[in-house]
């Protein structure tokens, strides 16, 4: 290899004062990182300990699994947000577009579908409206937020318009599976004739939550697609004229928030064994905001799937502990508000130094 | 007394222009010692300005000259030493506080807002009022007052983005003196600058020095800096070196302080010849309203010039080749291979790069770390066909890139934005190196890069040469191109005049050309 290196003679030492303050400061540096780092983490565990104490009904394997149920559809919707963001594009329709994916599966099974190809039907259609979100970001360049905005009314209206508005319903008890079932559900027929749960099982929402998680996480960080979202993220131009397919690596990530918002429609409509047109309204709103909470960067080019899970398990730990605390509903949201604007100013804090 | 030029809307406080006050110290600097995580930025730096005089502030990149400035212009405290302003030992805790006081930074890359007027951009947050409402006749008249006084012809009504660069500038330096400034410091003035506004700019300063405004001047230019500095203060790896007046100095002198040795070449020696295989043929490019007919070879192993003045279409030609901007009409073969290129990564895929003038925002992931930067056009090299990273192989590979041009990075997962600019060029370079281009377009690879870099990156042009890659170089700087390529194609107004011999041809002769004529010269350069 060539040595290019200009012959420069090195720095001169540190005094050995001068040494150990520099020592201090960056050791105060990186604590600081890590705290901040961690903040999301250490609210969360906060918490879990001030509604365990509040509640007794709060920390226990039953409330897990609720709490596991509800934060479910926002970590889907959320992880999928996290890579829209990265690339510094924004998806406002996912909460229509679920609804539109769930009343899809819910007539295509009543029309006769079987269950699972009904649900693929409903997937699918998430995942074509991603689709046409990715195109008219990148082929017809509008404003991600415009485009995302124009396909939540469109979504939605096309949902209420194929349901006449009406919520589908008699979907038999095999269509709540999805959303209802669990693996590894230990029951047993007690003495009394009823039947006893001696392990409730790991619902299947969650099971597929894991593995969103898992997968999407391992695509941003190991893969050049993933890479490339980032690279897209933090400068367009320097990505493009690097060679990434930067139309490509954008429209997979609406196509990736299409798909989830499909996914998650499926699974709330199965947990309710009904097709609400108007399920999932300001759904949207939560993904973005456990994004947000998780330290992913609206400007683009910074996030992580670790801190939307964790954001997501904020948002709903907070529903979930305040309800059992008897806070009303217009407070939760109020007291939500407040946490998303401190945490994403101590994000601030910590990008600014 | 100069009249006060803001008709008593705007208090104005009156210039030092007193000639008894010419000379006399406004500013000093003690033993100013600042750290960063890291890195100790200036050591016992000290540092003294006067009344009336221009003083230039040179160092390589990371010598410590910008982390001085921002010091002085209130961005940065210092974590030793003290500041004495119009004898008063001050510490600033803002660059507005600074500002408030008298200190002014016109940085290199221009903070003006370009949605808005001329006028509106001088009193930004300062707007004369009446009542809640902007008086728009006063902001207008004040704006044009300070215009006038700097002699330039901008109307203040016009909006930014209309602009040239040197436009910006001298609204820039408005904006300052209508802050009644005393002291003005300048990064890299000149750096985007054609000859004749470069000349205008020195008249202004000239002009601000008889009114007794000290300016601060920083830049890599040090051939121009005779006609108007008057003090030189050195600064290497953070600490003071020397003081000296400008004109008991040379050159020379200087740019061995700077780089602690004396520096005997300012280009190094062609170690290759090129060879007589044709590597790329560009054949009647156009691009309507750009640029027209552009035809020309580059060989293996050759290093290309490309010469003209600013908007002669050199960058745009090698954009449009490389597949950043859409072309019109004309061929373009790889050896025998006619490409058809729609896009950067059809370029990129037949090994023809362009390495951008503005890194910053058209080279660099500036978030993302030197590794990622380095690997980025090359994913596939280190990842294998699901597109799963090796994260060994792309650690091996930073690391051979970081040796190699010597990046000055504590760590290879350092953030890009945090490194100098000279260090930010050398990850791009990297980066296309890793991608084993067989054509290099460099787009001026040495603006805003201090000596010693300078010198390494030509010594990598001829290394790059020697191992067969074409290597075309865009440079507004003559000597550049006469002291490295060994054709030179020049271009005026989108079109490219002549190709010639790098040895058989002189400053004027491409000047000569780049300025629009076609007839060669009537004096015997041929005879050379």
């Amino acid at each position: 290899m060539t040595d290019l290196s200009s012959p420069k003679a090195p720095a001169d030492h540190l005094s050995a004062q001068e040494l150990a303050d520099h020592k201090a400061r960056v050791m105060n540096d990186k604590k600081k990182d890590l705290i901040q780092k961690f903040a999301a983490l250490a609210s969360l565990l906060l918490l879990i300990v001030v509604f365990s104490a509040t509640s007794d009904a709060f920390f226990s394997v039953s409330n897990g699994m609720t709490i596991g149920l509800q934060v479910t559809s926002i970590a889907y919707l959320g992880i999928a947000a996290t890579c829209v963001i990265i690339t510094g594009g924004i998806d406002l329709s996912v909460g229509s577009v679920l609804a539109l994916s769930g009343v899809v599966a819910a007539l295509a099974v009543k029309a006769g579908v079987p269950i699972p190809l009904g649900m693929l039907a409903g997937i699918l259609v998430g995942g074509f409206c991603g689709f046409l979100n990715g195109v008219c970001v990148t082929q017809l360049k509008l404003p991600p937020f415009i485009a995302t905005l124009g396909m939540m009314l469109v979504a939605r209206g096309v949902a209420l318009q194929i349901t006449g508005a009406r919520a589908v319903s008699g979907l038999g008890e095999a269509f709540g599976e999805l959303g209802n079932g669990a693996l590894f559900r230990v029951v047993r027929i007690g003495s009394d004739g009823f039947p006893d749960v001696i392990f409730p099982g790991i619902p299947y929402p969650v099971i597929i939550m894991v593995v969103l998680a898992l997968g999407v996480s391992i695509m941003l960080s190991r893969t050049t697609l993933g890479r490339h979202i980032y690279a897209v993220g933090s400068n367009t131009e320097a990505a493009r004229l690097s060679g990434v397919n930067v139309n490509r690596v954008t429209l997979f990530t609406y196509v990736l928030s299409g798909t989830c918002a499909g996914l998650t429609g499926c699974v709330l409509m199965s947990r309710l064994v009904t097709a609400q047109p108007n399920e999932g309204v300001m759904y949207e709103l939560d993904a973005i905001a456990s994004a947000v909470i998780g330290g992913t960067s609206l400007i683009g080019g910074v996030g992580s799937i670790s801190g939307t899970v964790i954001g997501a398990f904020v948002i709903g730990i907070l529903r979930n502990g305040l309800n059992m605390n008897g806070v009303s509903a217009f407070t939760q949201q109020i007291i939500i508000g407040l946490v998303i604007l401190l945490t994403v100013w101590i994000d601030q804090l910590r990008n600014r130094r | 007394m100069q009249p006060s030029l803001l008709d008593g809307r705007v208090p104005a406080r009156p210039l030092p222009s007193s000639p008894a006050l010419l000379g006399t110290e406004v500013l000093r600097l003690d033993q100013v010692t600042k750290l960063f995580p890291g890195v100790r930025a200036l050591y016992q730096v000290s540092f003294d300005l006067k009344r009336g005089e221009v003083h230039a502030v040179c160092g390589e990149n990371g010598a410590g000259k910008s982390t001085l400035m921002k010091i002085v212009s209130g961005q940065y405290q210092p974590d030793g030493g003290s500041i004495t302003y119009n004898g008063k030992i001050r510490r600033f805790a803002n660059a507005r506080e600074a500002e408030r006081a008298g200190i002014a930074i016109i940085h290199q890359e221009l903070n003006l807002i370009p949605h808005l007027s001329v006028a509106e951009n001088i009193f930004l947050a300062r707007e004369p009022t009446r009542g809640w409402f902007i008086d728009r006749a006063a902001l207008r008249r004040n704006a044009q007052a300070c215009l006038d006084r700097l002699g330039v012809d901008i109307s203040p009504d016009a909006l930014v983005k209309t602009l040239s660069v040197a436009q910006c500038q001298m609204v820039e330096i408005a904006k300052a003196l209508s802050l009644n400034t005393e002291i003005l410091i300048m990064d890299e003035p000149t750096s985007s600058l054609t000859e004749a506004e470069t000349a205008l700019l020195f008249q202004v300063i000239h002009d601000l020095k008889r009114n007794g405004v000290a300016v601060v001047y920083i830049s890599h230019r040090l051939d121009e800096m005779a006609a108007i500095v008057d003090r030189v203060t050195v600064l290497r790896d953070g600490r003071y070196v020397s003081t000296q007046e400008f004109a008991a100095t040379s050159v020379d002198d200087i740019v061995s302080r700077m780089v602690g040795r004396a520096l005997d070449e300012k280009f190094p020696e062609r170690t290759s010849v090129p060879t007589e295989e044709t590597l790329l043929t560009v054949d009647n490019l156009n691009r309507a309203g750009v640029f027209q007919n552009v035809s020309f070879t580059l060989k293996r192993g050759e290093i290309l010039g490309f010469s003209g003045l600013m908007g002669a279409g050199r960058t745009q030609v090698a954009r449009a080749i490389f597949g950043a901007d859409p072309l019109d009409s004309g061929s373009i073969h790889l050896g025998e291979t006619q490409l058809s290129i729609k896009s950067p990564r059809d370029a990129i895929a037949h090994g023809i790069a362009y390495l951008s003038e503005d890194r910053k925002s058209h080279g660099l992931a500036v978030k993302m770390s030197v590794v990622q930067n380095l690997t980025l056009a090359n994913m596939d090299a280190v990842s294998d066909r699901f597109g799963f990273i090796d994260f060994k192989a792309e650690a091996a590979a930073a690391r051979t890139y970081i040796e190699m041009l010597s990046i000055r990075t504590p760590s290879a997962h350092q953030i890009a934005k945090l490194l100098s600019g000279g260090n930010q060029q050398k990850i791009v370079i990297g980066k296309w190196l890793f991608r084993q281009s067989r054509v290099l377009f460099f787009d001026e690879p040495t603006r805003g890069i201090d000596v010693g870099a300078k010198f390494a990156i030509y010594q990598l042009l001829d290394r790059l040469a020697a191992q067969g890659i074409g290597v075309v170089l865009i440079s507004s700087e003559l000597p550049e191109i006469l002291g490295l390529t060994d054709r030179v194609a020049v271009f005026h107004e989108g079109r490219l005049q002549t190709v010639l011999t790098t040895r058989d041809t002189n400053q004027e002769e491409i000047m000569h050309y780049a300025s629009g004529y076609n007839r060669p010269l009537a004096i015997g350069v041929a005879a050379q």
